[in-house]
């Protein structure tokens, strides 16, 4: 009786249950960490040169213009009372640069990344949902209604903080001012333009609007963002985008336009270059700063020196140490009595 | 105590500052935003996992069928969760839900993101295993004097298993180990007596157990 309980109860005796698998046990063992530590430092380094060189090879030139000092070509423009300010920045360059060359504004000591702001807006809204258009929600608030009661669309101090500077690039060519035509189109990232953020389905788009207010900041409702493209009219106008991709850090650059047609194909050549700037956006309240950048990128993006150095460093390291290893091996050798 | 805190010190700071210097003023190789608030959330949250998965690689020491399927099934139900979070499907259904649409499709396609998981993982990781081999070529403990000499004795052509019903070289000491256990050292008496091969010490002949039919 007791045998055929037993015999029903015991388990089966298969390798899994029995715990006999088939198994590998590594062992740190001098063989195979020193070795590997050596393998590491030579692959890190090889990766950091070439992470390095690529980066020296990336032109970046980087022009601050809030306008802060006296001999500033933007100081007159910092004094919050003038509106429709336009100040002109020149600058030269010295040999080619290298196309396609990408335009970015800058922000610093601007702080998208605080949380509040962050959840100040609502994304049902700009995914084109006509209900959310009469009643915005809860996070936007003080955006989300204005004085009048009528509900803001696109609600929310993130939509509303929209960046507002314009820029025109000219090149000095004998004199003469040349127009550098610059490129919007896909600044965004796909999914942005042609998923998240969508125009409710109503023709004309000035209807989808109807008792509803543009942002306290802006100075053109959303449906006349661009007028002339309908594909970047409303909520998925390119620049809208950019500046709803929050940043993560307190400075931080956006890309605004490319460089990349007619005679500027291969890049912007050596010269004299006049920008002129729409100065629009105040900074100067909290201190912030506002810069443009032009920057050529590579296979590992913009210039960004820490990698490389880090996985020079990192590589180096790992060599001594599996040096360091290698003594302490040597010297304290694993007794092979116990 | 100190020591785990020192290590958990330095693995966060690895963990925010690489990724921090990473994407500090960087962007996609198509020029477009990478330094965004979601991609670096998603940059450090990848680095951690792959950072704890190699610790636990490392910490295993009985990798079995059942190991090697959790750990590359964890790394994969990963991404898998990711790109599905992150999916266009999710938005549509939940869109205030999820608002992370297009992070991981956009920036886990970038080298330099890659690369920079590497690295973090790798630097958590590499100072553990520098530490244990110097603590282990200077301190040996017992238990790793017994794998090593274990190890020393199955390099020689391991026996073909000849009959089942031997007394079980197998057969696991500890349980939920997997390990081989020390059944056969001790029975040997070769690991008490500090001699070599010993008579079997009769004491512990009734190691079979019904069960090793």
């Amino acid at each position: 009786m007791k045998e055929q309980q037993e015999t029903a109860n015991r388990p089966d005796n298969t390798a899994f249950t029995q715990q006999r698998l088939p198994a590998w046990q590594p062992m740190l063992s001098a063989g195979i960490v020193i070795p590997g530590f050596v393998i590491i430092g030579l692959a890190f380094i090889g990766i950091g040169i070439a992470l390095f060189v690529t980066s020296q090879n990336i032109q970046v030139l980087e022009r601050d213009y809030t306008g802060v000092e006296n001999n500033s070509p933007c100081f007159k423009c910092s004094d919050p009372s003038t509106k429709n300010c336009v100040c002109k920045l020149d600058f030269s360059l010295d040999k080619l640069f290298e196309g396609p060359v990408f335009f970015y504004y800058g922000l610093s000591n601007y702080f998208q990344n605080y949380r509040k702001y962050g959840v100040s807006r609502d994304d049902r809204q700009l995914s084109g949902r006509l209900d959310n258009f009469q009643s915005p929600d809860e996070g936007c608030v003080p955006y989300q209604y204005d004085a009048n009661n009528k509900p803001i669309v696109p609600c929310g101090s993130v939509a509303n903080s929209l960046f507002n500077d314009t820029f025109k690039l000219y090149q000095i060519v004998n004199g003469a001012r040349k127009l550098v035509p610059f490129d919007g189109k896909g600044i965004a990232w796909w999914t942005d333009h042609n998923v998240k953020y969508r125009n409710p389905s109503i023709t004309p788009l000035k209807n989808a609007f109807n008792g509803t207010v543009k942002p306290t900041f802006w100075s053109k409702p959303a449906y006349e963002l661009d007028p002339s493209d309908p594909a970047n009219n409303g909520f998925v106008n390119q620049d809208f985008l950019v500046w709803m991709r929050r940043a993560a850090l307190p400075d931080f650059r956006k890309l605004y336009r490319r460089i990349t047609e007619g005679d500027y194909k291969n890049g912007l050549p050596a010269g004299n270059y006049s920008l002129e700037i729409a100065y629009n956006y105040p900074v100067l309240d909290f201190d912030g700063r506002k810069k443009v950048v032009f920057s050529n990128v590579s296979w590992m993006g913009g210039k960004n020196q820490f990698l490389g150095i880090a996985y020079l460093v990192i590589g180096s390291l790992c060599v001594v140490m599996s040096i360091v290893m290698l003594i302490v091996y040597a010297k304290f050798k694993f007794p092979d009595e116990e | 105590f100190v020591r785990c805190m020192l290590h958990s010190c330095y693995s966060s700071l690895i963990l925010f500052f690489i990724p921090w210097a990473a994407m500090y003023d960087t962007v996609r190789d198509d020029g477009k935003d990478i330094a965004d608030y979601q991609s670096f959330a998603l940059l450090a949250q990848t680095c951690l996992l792959m950072a704890v998965n190699v610790q636990l690689c490392l910490d295993t020491h009985y990798w079995t069928a059942v190991n090697q399927f959790f750990v590359w099934g964890s790394l994969s139900a990963y991404f898998a969760i990711t790109f599905t979070m992150y999916s266009n499907g999710m938005f549509l259904i939940f869109t205030s839900v999820f608002p992370f649409i297009g992070t991981a499709r956009n920036s886990l396609n970038q080298p330099n993101v890659w690369l920079t998981i590497l690295l973090t993982s790798i630097l958590c990781v590499l100072p553990v295993v520098a530490f244990r081999f110097v603590l282990m070529q200077l301190r040996p403990t017992i238990n790793d004097k017994v794998r090593y000499k274990m190890r020393k004795e199955a390099v020689p052509a391991p026996t073909p298993r000849r009959h089942p019903r031997k007394v079980s070289t197998r057969r696991s000491g500890y349980a939920f180990s997997h390990a081989q256990g020390y059944g056969e050292l001790v029975t040997s008496g070769r690991f008490l007596l500090k001699r070599p091969t010993k008579s079997r010490s009769t004491l512990f002949s009734q190691v079979d157990s019904p069960l090793a039919k």
